[in-house]
């Protein structure tokens, strides 16, 4: 038991936690976003780890020098308290957008596969009720629940198995096979689907062994990324070059590659199971919405989850059209790269703080 | 004994008129004792006042006969009343003949009170005997190996069974009196040096803390203190078995034991040990693995086989292979229900079965099964009202609902498959696996004594996956589970 009854999350919590935040509905079209550089796709979950890892280190810096704090009271601290709020604002915003979009992704997935010819809201409400409980238990149940979560979902990686039977493993050469645009376009498509481990951010106060935390996270990030490279390795095997391009959801082909004697279509099966995937993930948005409107009325409770929930609902529900919706959530997760960055940005400021203060 | 030979031989020198002065006097401070007492247990017809005369005057007896055996009174009482009273003024504890109050609540617990008219002395016999149940074996928990004896409703006949099996002057119980109106005698079990005492101070806190009328059974005391009430989970074992008590005391944890109720109430315990029987240490350790996941696997297939068929029916019959399909459809083709429908006429039929069965009388039990295993199984779906393979679900799931050794989680077990055939109908798979996604969520969140209740899962100790699902050799478990969170040596 701790004194301290902020710190809760043991090493193995932090790993997990890192792990499970970044895996959503990302991985299951990952092969299609980076299709663009063909085959060597199989390369770019590395090169994806190499730049969280990169991006990682600037969010530790600036967190271990608030130790107590979190990313919103951080930026209150060092931008001061009214920019502090503004931006926190901006950030519970940006939070919802990003709750909807991934809500709205899996759900019409889940709409085409598992639930055809059926309305989605009401899944959509039962899917919010279950996520706010999962949040009202704190950072620490999110926690238990992204190991449980992996746990249960790592089986999937078995269903690969025929693919890999079937598979060519020569489709991953020629090495380099792309230019430079390519590579570009398929990057920033990419590196969305590993967007998450920006969380660390605000739940940093809670890490029992910080000096570790960077460790943990590394670890975590990891793990997500061996995932996502046998993935795209197998689907390179598997499908060829247009096939990866035009295939929607090609991983979810993947699982069915195989014949089973009692199950048929196996990919309704783990679109459902992804649910945990992609429940973990979103709790850990909701927490940190929740972290960030805390912050800016200075007082916690239960019912700003629902707030929140509610909020994101309304967003899921605007009546437009559904290419103006797509585009939306596509920028926002364009947002993303400025949460990535915005450590750099902090740092910056806090440094000139520090020296005026000199 | 010596002193009260003296004592009497003392009084005896008295001159005859001061006695006889002092007698009168004494009398009537007596009876107005006597009233008093007579004025308090006045509609309490088991009372019985007796006046018996001995060497030392005028004795006044007052017991309780609901609470006190004839031969207990014979022996303790009246035997040493006649021939060796020095003997009654050794054991007997004196107390205050003004204090009513005491002299009522001493009678109501089976004490035996003799008023000494001469003295003015009232003296208290603790003469509590009924009769009580004799050692029998669980009819609830049987098991095949091991010990046969269990608990009865007697709490000293339960502290016993368990300090004959630790012999140790580290095992301490510790009494309280709980029940506002009733109260009852409790007491709380533990190894001193084992047991974690931050555990301790949280059970004995929780149970000073009651404010509740009377304790019927443990269980309703065990409701009262458990961590999260609104949960369908137990979050503490109990057993009627004094082999499990003394294994579970053994690893650090606490047994708490009431009066009047055969089940003890083990704390904390785990998810998992929900599963867990004490027969799994008497077993070789392979066995014993495959039962445990027989077990363990039981419960999720008992909440997910039936809901299965719901979904997979209602919303993807493309999951099923062309030739399952066809079958399953072939077997519902006359029923005109839908499957939630049908799945919730079976499942009721079946809670209908077994809660009458265990209501019926023992005798008119038989008929229980003929009439639900031909009658209603098999004409049910010969009327086609429901399917063949759905029947064959449900028997199987009823069946698995029974593995657990814990009566009360094969409950909650038949309650949780009701949200998740709810679920299943209303989203199908999706609607399953959110279901299945709450369940994991509320099992990680509740605590047991504020240890998490999943906890070999979330792991405390590495040493606890050697005694979980597969039981590692007897040799090997030599560390305390993490959930009970032992003291270090």
């Amino acid at each position: 038991m701790n004194t301290d009854k902020r710190k809760v999350l043991n090493g193995y919590h932090v790993v997990f936690l890192a792990q499970n935040l970044i895996i959503g509905t990302g991985l299951l079209s990952l092969p299609q976003k980076i299709s663009a550089v063909g085959y060597s796709q199989w390369m770019l979950p590395i090169v994806f780890g190499i730049m969280a890892t990169i991006t990682l280190w600037p969010m530790i810096w600036i967190n271990s020098k608030y130790p107590q704090e979190n990313l919103f009271s951080i930026n209150e601290k060092v931008l001061g308290k009214w920019m502090g709020k503004i931006v926190n604002s901006l950030f519970i915003v940006y939070f919802v957008f990003i709750l909807a979009s991934l809500i709205d992704n899996y759900m019409l997935l889940m709409q085409t596969t598992a639930l055809a010819e059926h309305s989605i809201t009401l899944p959509i409400v039962f899917f919010l009720l279950v996520l706010v409980y999962i949040v009202n238990g704190g950072i620490k149940s999110i926690a238990r629940f992204c190991i449980m979560s992996f746990f249960l979902t790592i089986l999937l990686l078995f269903f690969l198995r025929w693919s890999i039977e079937k598979g060519e493993l020569s489709h991953i050469f020629p090495l380099f096979n792309f230019n430079w645009t390519e590579l570009e376009g398929a990057m920033r498509k990419g590196f969305m689907s590993i967007l998450g481990y920006e969380l660390i951010m605000v739940y940093f106060p809670y890490i029992i062994s910080q000096k570790k935390a960077f460790k943990h996270t590394v670890i975590g990030v990891w793990i997500s990324i061996t995932i996502y490279f046998i993935t795209t390795l197998v689907s390179v095997m598997y499908y060829s070059e247009w096939q990866l391009k035009h295939i929607d959801y090609s991983v979810l082909n993947l699982l069915k590659a195989g014949n089973l004697s009692f199950v048929e279509r196996i990919d309704v099966l783990g679109v459902t199971l992804w649910i945990f995937l992609v429940l973990s993930t979103t709790a850990g948005y909701l927490w940190a919405s929740k972290k960030s409107l805390e912050s800016l009325l200075s007082k916690s409770k239960h019912y700003h989850s629902y707030i929140l929930v509610a909020a994101v609902f309304l967003v899921m529900m605007i009546p437009i059209e559904r290419e103006y919706k797509e585009k939306l959530f596509e920028n926002i997760f364009y947002v993303s790269f400025l949460m990535i960055l915005w450590p750099l940005f902090l740092i910056v400021v806090h440094l000139i703080k520090k020296k005026q203060v000199r | 004994m010596k002193i009260g030979k003296l004592l009497r031989a003392k009084m005896g020198t008295s001159s005859y008129e001061k006695v006889q002065s002092e007698e009168r006097a004494n009398n009537q401070k007596a009876l107005q004792t006597i009233n008093q007492i007579k004025e308090h247990v006045k509609h309490m017809s088991d009372v019985v006042l007796k006046d018996i005369a001995t060497v030392e005057g005028i004795v006044t007896i007052i017991h309780c006969s609901s609470l006190v055996e004839n031969m207990t009174m014979q022996n303790m009482i009246f035997t040493p009343l006649a021939n060796h009273l020095n003997q009654i003024h050794q054991d007997a504890e004196v107390i205050d003949s003004t204090d009513t109050e005491k002299i009522v609540s001493n009678i109501v617990v089976g004490h035996t009170l003799l008023y000494f008219h001469r003295k003015n002395l009232l003296l208290s016999m603790d003469t509590f005997s009924v009769s009580t149940r004799a050692i029998s074996t669980s009819e609830v928990e049987s098991t095949v190996m091991g010990p046969q004896d269990s608990f009865t409703e007697s709490l000293q006949t339960n502290i016993s069974l368990i300090k004959r099996r630790i012999q140790n002057p580290k095992l301490k119980n510790e009494d309280r009196i709980i029940g506002t109106e009733t109260n009852t005698k409790m007491s709380i079990l533990y190894m001193e040096h084992i047991v974690n005492q931050e555990n301790l101070e949280k059970v004995k806190s929780r149970i000073d803390k009651l404010d509740y009328p009377g304790y019927p059974d443990i269980s309703i005391l065990k409701q009262l203190i458990e961590d999260n009430p609104l949960s369908p989970f137990p979050q503490f074992y109990m057993t009627v078995k004094p082999d499990t008590a003394m294994h579970y005391l053994l690893d650090g944890r606490i047994v708490i034991l009431m009066d009047n109720s055969q089940e003890v109430v083990i704390c904390p315990t785990s998810f998992f040990e929900m599963f867990v029987s004490i027969e799994d240490y008497y077993n070789r350790w392979t066995t014993t693995s495959l039962l445990r996941m027989l077990r363990f696997g039981g419960f999720f297939l008992t909440i997910m086989m039936t809901p299965m068929y719901i979904s997979t029916l209602t919303f993807h019959p493309e999951i099923l292979p062309y030739e399952l399909l066809v079958n399953l459809q072939e077997s519902r083709s006359k029923v005109p229900f839908s499957p939630l429908l049908e799945v919730l006429f079976i499942e009721l039929i079946i809670e209908v079965l077994r809660e009458a069965g265990s209501r019926m009388p023992a005798k008119v039990g038989q008929t229980i099964g003929i009439v639900g295993g031909i009658v209603i199984g098999t004409a049910a779906v010969e009327a086609g009202l429901v399917s063949n393979i759905l029947v064959v679900l449900v028997a199987i799931s009823a069946l698995l609902s029974f593995l657990s050794p814990t009566f009360v989680m094969s409950n909650t077990s038949r309650f949780i498959r009701y949200i998740f055939i709810l679920s299943a109908g209303l989203f199908g798979l999706f609607g399953q696996m959110l279901a299945f996604a709450w369940l994991i969520s509320h099992l990680l969140i509740i605590n047991s004594l504020d240890t998490p209740f999943m906890t070999p899962i979330i792991p405390r100790k590495a040493s606890d996956l050697l005694n979980s699902l597969i039981r590692f050799p007897t040799s090997y478990l030599k560390e305390k589970m993490g959930i009970s969170r032992a003291q270090k040596k």
